[in-house]
């Protein structure tokens, strides 16, 4: 009983939470005239299912899906391979001045990103990147301040018999890390690529700037394209909205865990 | 198991003279493996933060090569009203956002820290809006608040209180997207809170309880002080990116109506990729940094006032 109103706040606020989704997906399964009318009817009548195969005849829906896939896996293939790797470097090697680079990929952190827009966009227009996948991607694959952090954090971790026995063993740096300390590392590499999902999944600026063809879009931004096409639609780009959230619905259902102690992880870092 | 039992003494006898080969073989395998981040620090760091300092100081069209003009989009930055009015809508919202959202985020996690049943499934109800991107919470938000069929005017009809135009009203529509960014980013908040709660020691509050001291005391001189840190952490995260919050304006209102919600960021954005003005669109970067920068010492400066490190 003492905890009543403990309750009925978090219940409250979970209502408030799922509500919106609940209505716009509801939205999604009404036809236009259902969709405009006032007051709001809250269970669409007929069910319109057909609106979600509507977007996949009438959109690229498709593509976009593929190109925001493609992106993702390989931001996070990359992150994950190259954090852990400087992540190494930083918690078990000799390396003269890993200190000093420990404290730049902190300082890094709070390096707003505005500041990196403009002469980012000067250097991957020189490099002929424009209108392609690659500035969504090889960023990824130059190691993340947080990916560094949260490996080097990992990695301390680890006791260093581990790693003697293995050297003893004639393995090099490589073999020890490939084979003893990155599976050792799981839950830490799991945190760091559904974050590193999130954030490919759902960028905005970056692929607004860089892309600028229909066929190379990623979801957010193809699913902000519709807009225009299908003035008098609404209940077609809501659909096409909620259908690029369930992979990463899927991803966060599949690693709750990993995503709050993320969280945490990311919260420590200050 | 098998690898840590190793025979003592075993690497002790390892000579000398290979040693010395072994580490310079070492240094090098490190500086193989620090490589992707140096590369970092030089393209995505050094690079950025100089070329930016630069382009600030040039008239620049990427057609023809930057020009050095001195201080002349700063001159031009200061005497915009447009440029002042930006900083005054992402500091309003700022104002609105952080501190509801902090608040919010610690009442939540105080509420799942009394060993609620089914915590894991209202964690995972808070994070859902944290996990969607800004576009799909731009339609999510429409079913809310549009002005014709969305929820809040039906329910404010319900009270029998007059309809709102959301975010079409020049004067609800910062405090408006200020709603559902703390919405969308309370979950976040929250788990930090509950990770820092869950920090402070039981024998505290029992002690206190035992001394007779009631519930808002406890709160007031315990949980307050034991979660400083972590506020003070999600007290700068929050206003860096506020600060330069641009996804979720340039998604839901790109700046309407009639400028009420153009965010700074956003001005930027206009005036690098739409109006191609790299030298001006930099400038303004670097006053935001600085104004970023300020506040993040700020910040830091008063947190000997008020944070508590157990």
């Amino acid at each position: 009983m003492r905890r009543l109103p403990a309750y009925a706040l978090v219940l409250l606020g979970a209502l408030v939470m799922l509500l919106p989704f609940v209505a716009a997906f509801g939205n999604s399964l009404k036809s236009f005239a259902q969709y405009i009318q006032v007051p709001p009817v809250w269970l669409p009548d007929p069910v319109r299912w057909d609106n979600y195969a509507e977007v996949w005849r009438r959109t690229p829906f498709g593509l976009y899906l593929a190109n925001s896939m493609v992106i993702a896996v390989l931001a996070v293939a990359g992150n994950v391979l190259t954090s852990s790797m400087v992540g190494h470097a930083l918690a078990r090697s000799r390396l003269p001045g890993r200190q000093a680079l420990l404290t730049m990929a902190l300082g890094t952190m709070m390096l707003p990103t505005v500041i990196t827009i403009v002469p980012n966009f000067v250097l991957f227009r020189s490099l002929g990147w424009l209108d392609t996948m690659l500035p969504l991607i090889v960023p990824y694959w130059l190691a993340t301040p947080f990916g560094i952090f949260l490996m080097r954090q990992t990695f301390l971790g680890i006791p260093r018999d581990f790693e003697e026995a293995a050297g003893i063993d004639g393995a090099n740096p490589w073999q020890v890390f490939w084979r003893i300390h990155l599976p050792l590392a799981k839950p830490a590499l799991a945190t760091l690529a559904v974050f590193t999902f999130m954030a490919s999944w759902s960028a905005v600026l970056e692929p607004t700037i860089y892309l600028t063809s229909p066929e190379n879009y990623t979801l957010p931004i193809g699913v902000m394209s519709l807009k225009g096409e299908f003035v008098g639609n609404d209940q077609l780009v809501t659909a096409a909205a909620m259908m690029s959230l369930l992979p990463m619905l899927v991803v966060f259902v599949l690693a709750q865990r990993y995503f709050v102690r993320g969280a945490v992880s990311a919260g420590l870092k200050g | 198991m098998t690898l840590l039992t190793r025979k003592p003494g075993r690497v002790a006898v390892a000579p000398p003279a290979p040693l010395r080969g072994r580490r310079t073989g070492e240094r090098a395998w490190a500086l193989a493996f620090a490589s992707p981040y140096l590369l970092h620090l030089v393209a995505l760091t050094a690079w950025p933060v100089l070329a930016s300092l630069y382009f600030s100081l040039t008239e620049y069209n990427l057609i023809t090569s930057p020009r050095f003009v001195g201080l002349d989009n700063f001159a031009r930055l200061f005497a915009d009203e447009v440029f002042w009015r930006t900083l005054g809508n992402t500091a309003y919202f700022a104002v609105l956002f952080v501190p509801a959202q902090t608040i919010l985020a610690l009442l939540l996690a105080i509420a799942l820290n009394q060993r609620l049943r089914a915590m894991a499934l209202f964690r995972a109800a808070y994070f859902v809006p944290v996990v969607s991107s800004w576009v799909v919470v731009a339609y999510v938000a429409d079913a809310v608040f549009n002005p014709q069929f969305g929820i809040a005017n039906q329910v404010l009809g319900w009270l029998g209180l007059p309809a709102q135009d959301w975010l079409q009203d020049p004067a609800l529509v910062i405090p408006t997207l200020a709603a559902v960014a703390v919405w969308k980013g309370v979950g976040y908040m929250m788990v930090l809170f509950l990770a820092g709660l869950q920090a402070i020691p039981e024998d505290r509050y029992e002690a206190a309880k035992i001394d007779g001291a009631s519930a808002w005391n406890r709160f007031r001189y315990i949980t307050l002080p034991g979660v400083s840190g972590t506020t003070f952490l999600v007290l700068v995260l929050t206003s860096i990116t506020t600060l330069q919050s641009f996804e979720q304006v340039f998604v839901m209102t790109n700046g309407e109506p009639h400028g009420a919600s153009e965010v700074t960021v956003l001005y930027l954005y206009r005036h690098g990729f739409q109006f191609f003005q790299m030298g001006y669109a930099s400038a303004v970067a670097w006053v935001l940094f600085v104004l970023v920068l300020a506040l993040t010492l700020v910040q830091f400066r008063l947190q000997r006032r008020w944070v508590h490190y157990a």
